[in-house]
């Protein structure tokens, strides 16, 4: 079944059009990092957390680098699906608290991955200064938190019933 | 012996699906036996093959009744895996078979499955690639050949694992009228040499009426009808009613039967059927001459 | 032509007789050399090496081209980072003013010294992928004894990221054929019709899950359990020979990486003190200044 959902979540993130050593201000990626894990479970977060991989390295970010973002991949893909189990939430987003909690789970994901990105991979590459750090922290905090919040509903929204039909969908975490 | 495949009362539903599936089926095949399974699009012949391939219920949600055992065993008592040693399932669109990046890997995908050493997998490749004439394409990519190709492929896959039950959904809808000819000729070979089971589902029927001992029409889930191949064809009015289109040559004789000209066996094929019309035209004659 | 993971090489390249695992110790080892080397003139070196050994493979190196917008605007973003949003700093010799911002020749230097650092790694990537293919990331993977299982996913996911690719394409072309034409649109109105892709891609993927999925446990394939525990003859590997000059192209990567550190380390060379260019850099710009 993982090798299935990279097919999903591997592949989108390759849609996505990175500035360079993985920084993309709107990175579509995320949404499949987010979704993907509420759909399926654990194996959405192994292949959240792995996949980026691939899509940063076709698009051009050194090995190195791209392997010290997992740790980042891996807490965006978590969280969200974490607290979505975690406060029974429907993934069809049929309550109001569903909205909320989806909302609260990308923002602290996606607080978590811009600050590791950039304040561990990128400071720890030499690739920023000390002080343009906090402005490229927002800068991929904001683009995660817009693109998760202009795609992951509608996603959630419009294909959750199909998901849930098909054997892929995992309730808990791994069945 | 168990037969190699007994389906008792069996029904499934998907979840989330418009009713039923398949309803109460009931079918026994014997090892070495062929069966071709005909009916029109979502009467069920593809639930009935992945459900003797076990990917339902295993791989799908639903409510299953009754039973479905291979080789005497129920499917879903088969450890992970171990039952697809028993039954290789054909698909109708080989590219979704396709797990791997070279066709000389596809073929050796399933035989590492089954925990075969180097030699033997060496031996089973250079068998397979010779039957279906793969030798020139085992290093391509499997995407990359033509669509006949990529079904000669999916079909020698699963030939590579020699099961001894092989159920095939429309094996060959890609392949132009020689290829095909020549996998049922390969098939019947198989049958012969491995006793190995056939279920054959399939929209052409000339290939498939000269080597099943046994045909079913499944529609809307039910088995319309089961006969042994020669008997199955005299139901013109019930395969009519089904949209389903009977080869020229068993329709001619099955109607001049229906009318009470000719008693015997339907034919199987074209040179069957001018047998039959020779030895009708015959007899005629010597009852008009007797006269 | 011959697919590999980024593009295509000729039928007959010189590259076909490495051992997979050469090109994967090549990528992991090479990747590493600029992270000990700050000398500007030697990453542009590194750099020349790796795409002579792109034109020696007969790699074509308009693969280079799409990856020219990357090495731009990452330049942009690290050359804004130390020099307009790098702040003041009074130890530093300011060489000018933009914008009310000052500038100094350390930061300048630095950002140099980042940018030539990051190019061959990013050429190392670029190498690797256009001289293998999936099979040969699952050799290398499986040469070393990496569990089948991870080495699947990842030639898998290389893979799966192709065919959802070309689903994309299938989809635009779609959209296209109905008269979509998002030039010159309004973002809002791109991130809309963004949505249009998305929903029959994932809807696309779904189903090719399923059928990936299916395909695999048709063919005997198990995750856990009985079936999981037979032992994989990796037949692939039959194809492949460690040779000899396996073994020395691996000597030598080994041995130019001690070399690279024992220089760094030893010798106090391959600084920015030691550079050529830095210093020829700084006898222009802050003499002028």
């Amino acid at each position: 079944m993982l090798i299935g959902i990279g097919f999903v979540v591997g592949a989108f993130g390759s849609i996505s059009f990175p500035l360079g050593f993985g920084v993309n201000f709107f990175w579509t990626g995320i949404v499949v990092q987010q979704v993907g894990p509420i759909w399926f479970g654990a194996w959405g977060v192994i292949a959240g957390a792995i996949f980026p991989f691939f899509s940063n390295a076709i698009a051009g970010t050194p090995f190195y680098v791209s392997l010290a973002y997992i740790p980042a991949n891996a807490v965006q893909a978590f969280l969200p699906a974490w607290i979505f189990r975690k406060f029974k939430c429907d993934p069809r987003l049929k309550k109001p608290s569903d909205y909320g909690f989806l909302l609260v789970g990308m923002i602290i994901s996606s607080a978590f991955g811009a600050l590791w990105s950039t304040m561990v991979v990128l400071r720890g590459f030499g690739l920023l200064t000390a002080e343009s750090t906090p402005l490229f922290v927002w800068g991929w905090f904001g683009g995660n938190v817009v693109a998760g919040i202009v795609f992951n509903f509608i996603l959630l929204k419009a294909l959750s019933p199909v998901v849930i039909r098909t054997s892929g969908f995992v309730k808990r975490w791994w069945s | 012996m168990a037969n190699a495949i007994e389906i008792t009362n069996y029904s499934w539903a998907y979840a989330h699906g418009n009713g039923k599936a398949l309803k109460a089926v009931n079918l026994s095949v014997e090892q070495g036996e062929c069966v071709g399974v005909i009916g029109p699009n979502g009467a069920g012949k593809t639930t009935l093959a992945y459900s003797i391939d076990g990917l339902v219920p295993g791989q799908y949600h639903g409510i299953k009744e009754g039973t479905v055992q291979i080789q005497g065993r129920e499917v879903e008592d088969y450890p992970k895996g171990m039952l697809q040693r028993e039954v290789g399932l054909v698909f109708s669109d080989p590219e979704a078979q396709f797990t791997a990046m070279t066709v000389e890997d596809e073929l050796v995908f399933g035989l590492e499955n089954l925990g075969l050493d180097i030699p033997e997998i060496r031996e089973r490749l250079d068998w397979v690639a010779e039957l279906t004439g793969l030798g020139p394409l085992l290093q391509k990519p499997p995407y990359e050949i033509s669509g006949g190709q990529k079904q000669r492929v999916a079909l020698a896959a699963v030939l590579a694992m020699r099961p001894r039950v092989l159920v095939l959904d429309e094996p060959t809808s890609m392949l132009d009228p020689l290829s095909r000819k020549r996998v049922f000729e390969v098939l019947g070979q198989l049958r012969k040499v491995q006793n190995t089971t056939l279920i054959l589902i399939e929209h052409g029927l000339e290939h498939v009426v000269p080597l099943a001992d046994r045909m079913v029409l499944l529609a809307e889930g039910e088995i319309a009808l089961d006969a042994p191949t020669p008997s199955f064809f005299e139901k013109l009015d019930l395969l009519h009613h089904h949209g389903l289109h009977v080869p020229g040559a068993v329709e001619v004789v099955s109607r001049l039967k229906n009318s009470g000209r000719y008693f015997g066996e339907l034919p199987r094929g074209v040179e069957d059927a001018r047998l039959v019309i020779q030895e009708i035209i015959d007899a005629s004659s010597t009852k008009q001459g007797a006269v | 032509m011959n697919k590999t993971l980024l593009g295509y090489v000729p039928e007959h390249s010189p590259i076909y007789s490495v051992h997979p695992f050469v090109k994967l110790f090549f990528l992991l080892v090479v990747s590493l050399f600029p992270m000990f080397i700050s000398a500007p003139e030697w990453n542009v070196g590194l750099m020349l090496g790796i795409m002579l050994l792109m034109i020696y493979s007969r790699v074509s190196l308009r693969t280079l081209k799409m990856y020219i917008p990357v090495a731009i605007s990452m330049g942009i973003i690290i050359l804004l980072s130390y020099t307009l949003l790098g702040g003041v700093q009074p130890q530093y010799q300011q060489i000018t003013r933009v914008l009310g911002v000052s500038i100094y020749w350390e930061r300048l230097r630095d950002a140099l010294v980042v940018y030539f650092r990051v190019v061959p790694m990013i050429l190392s990537m670029v190498f690797f992928l256009s001289t293998s293919r999936e099979r040969d990331l699952i050799v290398a993977m499986r040469t070393i004894r990496i569990p089948f299982v991870v080495t699947y996913v990842f030639a898998m996911a290389l893979r799966a990221a192709g065919m959802v690719l070309e689903d994309f394409h299938i989809v635009r072309q779609a959209e296209q054929a109905r008269g979509f034409d998002a030039t010159g649109k309004s973002i809002p109105y791109k991130i809309r019709k963004y949505v249009m892709y998305m929903i029959p891609l994932f809807a696309l993927s779904l189903r090719r899950t399923e059928e990936f999925t299916n395909a695999l446990v048709a063919r005997g394939y198990a995750f856990a359990g009985e079936g999981a525990r037979v032992k994989r003859a990796d037949f692939v590997l039959t194809h492949y020979h460690f040779s000899v000059m396996d073994g020395l192209y691996t000597t030598v990567i080994v041995l130019l990486f001690a070399a690279i550190l024992v220089a760094r380390y030893g010798f106090q060379r391959l600084t920015v003190e030691d550079s050529y260019f830095l210093n020829w850099l700084y006898s222009i710009i802050v003499s002028a200044a």
